[in-house]
């Protein structure tokens, strides 16, 4: 699959992939020319069939461990045969880590990057009742996966543990200007 | 506008390049095997499996080194039949060891992977919905995996024995496409012969000029007390449908009823009946693949 801007009659190249998240993956392209950004969602199947080829969208930044996706996706493997962790998705890990889809505006609004140790960029991030029934009721449910995760990159970003709807706020003034 | 091939490279997903890297490394690993051969049927419930095993068992009795990859994901039965079963793959960083079957023969199924009698073969996925997309995919994928991470060594000759059907053939043909030869099981019932046609047709478009050749299964019923062997099924000539569809008929195997109880024990019966008419048939075929190979005990050289 390829992505043309038609303005500018060049061929968009692939910037980050981020998920898979509740089987959706995105992928985010733009235009060498003018920088026209567009994300690609795939939805749970179609993330499904990338994962089945064994191609992590981006590129690998370590090899496939011997028989990496067997043991990674079968529903029930046989005691003794250890299963990989870093498998089961579908998008570049490690050094090609991909990062926040926002996090170019982010940066260039606040001309700052902080880096976000590995420890806390794994942490879990707990959301309260209210900021999930915001989320719920005010994001297209087609672009809440991909919201969510820049939501949590943020607040990641900021060491919070927590996402409240103050949090959501902080973000959508950022994201949104 | 440019158009799709005015465009050079994958826009950077790096698909393309990673698929080149599997085949890379799969060429690399089969390095060390002289022969890929796969064994296929039209139709399930023609002892494919059971050829398979007493092939590879027959040649391996004849002095050559061999594998069996057991190619049928779903509804794997070689483990049993070489009584490998109850080994649990060993992963070392070169890749997975293979079982250690009859002979020294290096055996790699879906079988060592489960857990249980019970448990069928299923992967986790965020949706099961829309599964029949991309579960031929997987298993394609895990067949490749098989293929390039088992730790095969040398080897004179690997087997695969592939799931009934005439459709995965033209698929692992794709894969290997360096693959010596197809071996072709039937029985002699009509419908076979049917199902056989079709398949043979698919498969001589898939691997020209490499079909070894039609083999009959169950030809007739070998007494084990007497030794002779009569009608089985009405016979329908495999001889004929080789004959109209241009690839060598390789004679049949009779059935022995020793040949089911060796399979569930695990202990392939060539090795213990090689003198009755089914495992001098055994014998016999192996004898003529190694011919169409060339083997090089024979004189002859790698066909990849």
């Amino acid at each position: 699959m390829k992505f043309l801007c038609i303005t500018c009659d060049e061929a968009l190249k692939h910037e980050e992939t981020r998920g898979p998240d509740a089987g959706v993956m995105s992928v985010i392209f733009a235009c060498p020319g003018c920088g026209w950004q567009m994300a690609m969602y795939t939805n749970p199947w179609e993330t499904q069939l990338v994962r089945s080829l064994d191609v992590k969208i981006g590129g690998r930044s370590v090899p496939a461990a011997p028989m990496e996706m067997l043991r990674s996706s079968l529903a029930q493997g046989r005691q003794g045969v250890p299963v990989p962790a870093a498998a089961s998705d579908a998008v570049a890990e490690g050094g090609d880590a991909p990062q926040c889809p926002f996090a170019d505006v982010v940066a260039s609004a606040y001309n700052e990057i902080q880096e976000v140790p590995a420890a806390a960029a794994d942490a879990a991030i707990a959301w309260t009742a209210e900021a999930e029934q915001r989320v719920a009721e005010r994001i297209p449910s087609f672009v809440r996966a991909m919201a969510r995760m820049g939501i949590e990159k943020y607040a990641r970003e900021r060491g919070y543990r927590e996402i409240t709807p103050q949090v959501l706020d902080e973000a959508k003034n950022i994201f949104m200007g | 506008m440019k158009t799709y091939t005015d465009i050079v490279g994958d826009g950077g997903s790096n698909v393309l390049a990673q698929v080149q890297m599997q085949a890379a490394r799969l060429q690399e690993r089969l390095s060390s095997i002289r022969h890929v051969v796969a064994v296929v049927s039209g139709k399930g419930g023609v002892g494919k499996s059971c050829v398979t095993v007493n092939l590879a068992t027959a040649c391996a009795l004849q002095g050559l080194r061999v594998g069996v990859l057991d190619a049928d994901i779903n509804g794997p039965s070689v483990a049993t039949m070489l009584g490998v079963r109850t080994y649990t793959p060993q992963l070392t960083a070169q890749g997975v060891l293979p079982a250690a079957g009859p002979l020294q023969m290096r055996v790699m199924s879906m079988d060592l992977f489960l857990p249980d009698d019970t448990t069928p073969v299923s992967w986790t996925a965020p949706t099961q919905q829309e599964a029949f997309v991309w579960r031929g995919t997987m298993e394609m994928t895990t067949l490749r995996e098989m293929l390039t991470d088992t730790i095969w060594g040398e080897l004179d000759c690997l087997f695969l024995d592939l799931p009934p059907g005439p459709d995965r053939f033209p698929n692992v043909a794709g894969l290997l496409p360096f693959m010596a030869g197809a071996l072709m099981v039937t029985i002699p019932s009509q419908v076979s012969q049917l199902v056989v046609k079709r398949s043979l047709t698919l498969a001589k478009e898939a691997l020209p000029r490499r079909i070894i050749g039609l083999v009959d299964n169950m030809q007739g019923y070998a007494c084990p007390h007497c030794h002779t062997v009569d009608v089985l099924f009405p016979e329908a000539s495999s001889h004929d449908t080789a004959t109209a569809l241009q690839v060598p008929y390789l004679g049949g195997i009779p059935f022995d009823p020793r040949l089911a109880l060796a399979s569930d024990r695990g202990r392939p019966f060539v090795l213990e009946h090689a003198e009755t008419p089914a495992g001098m048939a055994f014998l016999d075929l192996a004898t003529t693949l190694q011919h169409f190979l060339n083997v090089p005990h024979l004189g002859g050289g790698d066909t990849r």
